[in-house]
């Protein structure tokens, strides 16, 4: 077998065409621009949260508390927004969340680069401190009067097409958010010295110490840009839904670890693609968005997702050991 | 400010121990006013601060001393200290909506050996209580509901249900009673799917209905049972703009669902209404207070609570609430 | 007038918890000299380097550059007076490219924000040029094998305008051609000028290669000379402190010794075929190839670890069935595999427990039950038999040296009574001391009856411990030659 045929980023892709075949057998207007568009939408808010977490991945940590932080700023923001009597200005919005979601991102950063603890343990904390916290001073109750521009923002489309019924169909101009994010990443990553010393710090953090990294400061930005990831994208969500629910978003942990994880991140550091993760987060809002015409139980995505997961994290070690074995 | 106040008042209550409360109670001038605190989930959510304007209702037109206190977060064992408190303050009757029944069971037992009386609301499984009120059946909710949906779709199209999960009780019931309903009164309906599990979530709702209407263009109704449901549904109906085709009923709140019932999308929602139920439960309690026989078809003097039927300690009533764009204005929680 | 050295270490000691790591060293290093620093595991070695980087801070004792004595010494102070330190991990990022961990120093140096990966490349090209070596730019450091990621390390080294290359322990895993070919480069090396410090404890390398020879042993400088001043016996006894024994530890087969085990026409698809041979009572007979001779997955087919496609083996004259480890215990063999670490050792366990972990069934009564106390005495003989040094049998074998680790696997396998041992690789990474110390209880052992096969690609091991010498090419035996061969004659066998 060539050594692409076995890359995460390929098996996936093969998965989603598969699925997507399948599918459409099933149910032949499937394959549409409706379709299409509807999986975009519902494929912004893991697409940003993935996109964050693939960073984390790839210096070598893991974050969980990412959607706490984007439950928290979109509910804090909105909250702001309309008690403030700001709601006009989407440019104001955003900024009050994604600096909302910053600033979390740096408390993950103090004790993660500042004291130097377990990145799993600190923002399992702060995944439970995030959400008590906001549930318990900032508030519970959901706010389904959302201000102005959220509102308008929700309405937004970028293309927006009728179908033989007389139906709308449309992608939201949200999606935007997605490419940029797509962009921005992928410029840090691949164009600067930043993005290298993430791939650096998580392929061997003394290494990278030894050849004058600093690994700290690469950690702070890494956990401040999922901050500000997970605070643009909860802040979309808001829009979107046209309500700020405090229990939403949290819960996602697990869908967007495995996108990232399917897509190729190694749990273990160093590895990571956008193009993996966007596969990744394409098979699972697949899996999600597709188990009604294939007539599969609801209870099964889980095990759907689960049976993903291993195949995902499963494959590179059965590849190692393969490559083990040659070489001995 | 008031809880604050309360809040200390009580403290200063307990701390000043037995002998003060005896010699309130033992004030002869007013032998008919019971105290009787109403303990809830959660203190200051809308639901519950609705279900304080009936208990503060029933405070003024009996005259009893009854409020309403709650713990700051959603904690059983918190409601369970509440409870204790209420228990060393002598209070005459308690009334009570569980966290979690099981944890609560204890204490309740321990209030009804100090000769309080217990009354629990959506608690049906609960043993310690003198008796659970029900605001209605689960399954002649769900019927109504369906009943409704029909009238809306003309008693004929497909039409989709949702559950907030597979694993909830109460909204599996509700959709048991529909689903007898339409295929007992209504043959011209057909239902395309099974059970879509929402998790309690609104853009789950939304996406789940997106897949649906792609996968059963002539889907024409819906029925939601977790309160955010509806509101996922009328969102994707919405971006449609298929909000005059279709019908969605389904138990939700005004403060979830108002935005799409004024546009249409949503088309009616159903509940009950928490101040009735804090408003029955003070009742119900007096009424054991004073001796009085409890009995089926008895009228509690609350609408939907006219006659109600008694199943062992659990008192049904029929008293849910059909809202629809004209008056959400009403109930605004 | 001759200039002062690059590298003086003056007077430098070095104490950690109250023991002295490093007393009193000191040496210098010239401009364009391979310096070897010798010395057996725990002499001192690895904290020296360490000092000389500046990782840690010497106690006493001073460093000057071109005679310059330095008052700060951090890493970065080292880096910038060109002492670049080759780690045994090399300190390699595995995930990124061959290009990049060559470049990214560079790059960083340069106070670059951007990469241009262009100039990457071409930084990574002249720095491979240097070593006289070509590896793909684009590959994975992960997936090179241990002898290239050494080199792109050196390449590394060497583009920080390295004045001074210190390498620790440089050929423990590499394959005879590829420590030829590093002597090859470091040799380059010292006529481009760079200075390099080799430490080892291979004696026939660092004669191969050193100019000067430091010997260190418990902390301090006990020898140092040019090269030409020591031989292989005066050496070892500067580093143990005693004369280990010359005699021969080869052991013959008896003229009427009984046939153990034999082999004929064993094949594994791909790794090995026709492998026909005889081993009986008392006899150490070695098995040597390169890496990818197949004599690894020989070992472990005859071992049971690998399924073998064709051939027979036979035990004590009957055929004997090995499918699986437990069957080639059954018939008497014991595998002490290569890396004693991850295959034979529970290194967290006791000392003990390590031991007697395959003698439990003889040691279980009725019921199941273990007895306690004859596992207790059955570990306690072999640790006194074998010198196992430790306070106690309860500590975890990671408490343990090298060669100590190495006698605890030994044990192990002696403890089920054996009547055939096949020995992989016994003294990787053992230093000279134990070293000879394995080879004289090989030697025993081979005395009490047992058969030994001892598979290596180390030729002072194969030949300090075997009278007889399977050579293997390409997963065939192709050649068999009497111990009393040379060492550049097997070299020669091997690699033709």
């Amino acid at each position: 077998m060539p050594s692409w045929a076995t890359r995460n980023e390929v098996i996936v892709a093969l998965v989603i065409v598969a699925l997507c075949v399948v599918t459409a057998l099933i149910n032949p207007s499937f394959l549409s621009l409706a379709t299409l568009f509807d999986m975009l939408r519902n494929g912004i808010l893991i697409g940003l949260l993935a996109i964050g977490v693939m960073l984390v991945l790839i210096s070598g940590g893991i974050d969980v508390s990412f959607t706490a932080i984007a439950a928290f700023s979109m509910y804090a923001a909105t909250m702001l927004l309309v008690d403030l009597g700001i709601g006009d200005s989407l440019l104001l919005a955003f900024l009050i969340s994604a600096g909302i979601g910053l600033s979390l991102g740096m408390i993950n950063a103090l004790f993660i680069a500042g004291f130097g603890l377990p990145t799993l343990i600190v923002t399992l904390g702060t995944l439970s401190a995030f959400r008590g916290f906001l549930l318990a001073f900032v508030g519970s109750d959901l706010i389904s009067n959302v201000p102005p521009a959220m509102r308008d923002f929700s309405r937004s489309m970028l293309v927006r097409g009728t179908d033989a019924a007389g139906y709308f169909y449309s992608l939201p101009t949200a999606v935007l958010f997605l490419i940029a994010a797509v962009v921005i990443t992928w410029f840090i990553l691949y164009r600067t010295m930043l993005g290298r010393s993430i791939f650096a710090v998580g392929g061997s953090r003394e290494a990278a110490a030894r050849i004058g990294f600093n690994v700290r400061a690469t950690q702070v930005f890494v956990y401040g840009y999922v901050g500000v990831l997970a605070g643009t994208a909860g802040l979309i969500h808001a829009s979107l839904a046209r309500v700020a629910n405090p229990s939403d978003i949290v819960g996602l942990e697990l869908e967007v670890i495995a996108a990232v994880v399917l897509g190729g991140a190694r749990l273990t550091g160093g590895y990571g693609t956008i193009t993996g993760t966007l596969l990744g987060v394409t098979l699972i809002v697949l899996v999600n968005n597709t188990l009604v015409t294939l007539g599969i139980p609801t209870t099964w995505q889980k095990v759907m997702i689960g049976f993903l997961i291993l195949l995902g994290t499963g494959l590179p070690a059965f590849q190692a050991r393969l490559r083990a074995n040659r070489m001995g | 400010m008031t809880r604050l106040l309360g809040g200390t008042a009580l403290g200063l209550l307990s701390a000043a121990g037995f002998a003060l409360v005896a010699g309130t109670t033992a004030t002869p001038a007013q032998a008919q006013e019971y105290t009787i605190p109403t303990v809830v989930k959660i203190d200051g959510i809308q639901w519950f601060n609705r279900m304080r304007e009936g208990v503060d209702r029933y405070a003024e037109d009996t005259g009893n001393n009854s409020y309403q206190v709650g713990p700051a977060q959603a904690d059983a064992q918190l409601q369970v200290q509440i409870i204790e408190d209420l228990i060393a303050q002598n209070v005459d009757a308690i009334t009570v909506v569980p966290f979690s029944p099981e944890a609560l069971e204890p204490v309740l037992a321990r209030a009804r050996e100090n000769g309080i009386v217990v009354v629990a609301h959506e608690a049906s499984n609960i043993e310690n209580a003198d008796w659970d009120i029900e605001a209605f059946q689960n399954v002649d909710y769900g019927a109504h509901i369906m009943d409704q949906l029909a009238a809306c779709m003309g008693e004929e199209g497909e039409y989709a249900v949702f559950v907030g999960g597979l694993t909830s009780r109460t909204h599996n019931e509700w959709i048991d009673g529909a689903i007898a309903r339409q295929e007992e009164a209504y043959p011209n309906m057909t239902l395309v799917g099974d059970r879509n599990e929402t998790y309690d979530d609104q853009q789950r709702a939304y996406a789940r209905a997106q897949e649906l209407l792609r996968t059963y263009p002539n889907l024409r109704g819906f029925q939601g049972s977790a309160s955010t449901d509806v509101a996922g549904i009328g969102l994707a109906l919405e971006e449609r703009g298929m909000e005059d085709d279709t019908c969605v009923m389904g138990t939700s709140l005004p403060s979830i669902s108002g935005q799409y019932l004024e546009t249409g999308a949503v088309d009616g929602i159903f509940f009950w209404d928490p101040a009735d139920a804090g408003y029955v439960m003070q009742e119900l309690a007096t009424m054991v207070l004073d001796g009085e026989e409890i009995a089926e078809g008895m009228d509690l003097g609350v609408p939907g609570y006219n006659s109600v039927t008694i199943d062992g300690h659990v008192i049904y009533g029929q008293a849910w609430v059909d809202v629809t764009a004209e008056n959400m204005d009403d109930y605004p929680f | 007038m001759t200039s002062p050295p690059l590298l003086d270490l003056i007077g430098l000691s070095k104490s950690f918890a109250g023991v002295r790591a490093l007393d009193d060293v000191g040496f210098a290093i010239a401009k364009g000299e391979v310096v070897c620093l010798a010395g057996e595991n725990g002499s001192g070695k690895s904290t020296l380097i360490k000092i000389v980087a500046g990782a840690q801070p010497a106690d006493a004792g001073s460093i000057a550059i071109d005679g310059q004595v330095q008052r700060r010494w951090s890493p970065m102070d080292a880096v910038r007076a060109g002492i670049q330190v080759i780690f045994q991990d090399f300190a390699l990022f595995p995930n990124l490219s061959v290009a990049e961990n060559i470049a990214l120093n560079q790059e960083l140096s340069a106070g670059h924000r951007f990469i241009n990966w262009k100039a990457v490349r071409a930084v990574a090209r002249r720095g491979l040029e240097r070593v006289g070596v070509d590896i793909p730019l684009d590959q994975t450091a992960e997936t090179l094998p241990v002898a290239d990621k050494q080199l792109v390390a050196i390449a590394r080294a060497l583009l920080s305008d390295a004045r001074l290359i210190i390498m620790d322990e440089p050929t423990t895993a590499l394959t005879e051609r590829e420590v030829r070919h590093l002597l090859d480069i470091i040799r380059r090396l010292r006529d481009d000028g760079v200075s390099v410090l080799f430490v080892s404890h291979k004696l026939n390398e660092v004669f191969d290669v050193c100019d000067k020879i430091v010997v260190l042993r418990n902390g301090r400088r006990v020898a140092a000379g040019t090269a030409a001043e020591f031989d292989i016996s005066s050496l070892t006894r500067h580093m143990t402190g005693r004369d280990i024994a010359a005699e021969s530890h080869r052991r013959a087969a008896g003229a009427d010794a009984r046939e153990l085990l034999r082999v004929e026409g064993l094949t594994k698809h791909g790794a090995f075929a026709d492998i026909a041979f005889s081993l009986k009572a008392g006899e150490v007979l070695g098995i040597t190839g390169l890496l990818g001779s197949g004599r690894t997955q020989l070992a472990k087919a005859l071992f049971g670890l690998t399924p073998v496609d064709g051939g027979c083996i036979a035990v004590d004259g009957r055929p004997a069935a090995i499918a699986s480890p437990q069957d080639a215990i059954a018939h008497g063999i014991g595998y002490v595999p290569e890396d004693r670490l991850t295959e034979g050792l529970f290194l967290s366990q006791p000392i003990a427990a390590n031991i007697v972990v395959g003698t439990v069934d003889r040691h279980t009564g009725g019921g199941g039950l273990l007895d306690r106390h004859g596992l207790k005495a059955e570990a306690r003989r072999w640790i006194d038999k074998l010198k196992v040094l430790t306070p106690s049998p309860d500590l975890p074998v990671q408490s343990l040296s090298g060669g100590n680790q190495q006698r605890v696997v030994l044990a192990r396998w002696l403890a089920t009574n054996p009547k055939i041992l096949i020995l992989n690789g016994p003294t990787v990474g053992v230093d000279v001391g134990s070293k000879a110390e394995i080879h004289a209880i090989v030697a025993g052992l081979a005395d009490a009856g047992i058969g030994i096969i001892v598979i290596s690609d180390d030729i002072p091991e194969i030949l300090g411990a075997c009278a007889r010498i399977l050579v293997m090419r390409a997963g065939r035996i192709t050649d068999e030659v009497s111990g009393e061969v040379s060492a550049d004659d097997l070299a020669l066998r091997l690699a033709s």
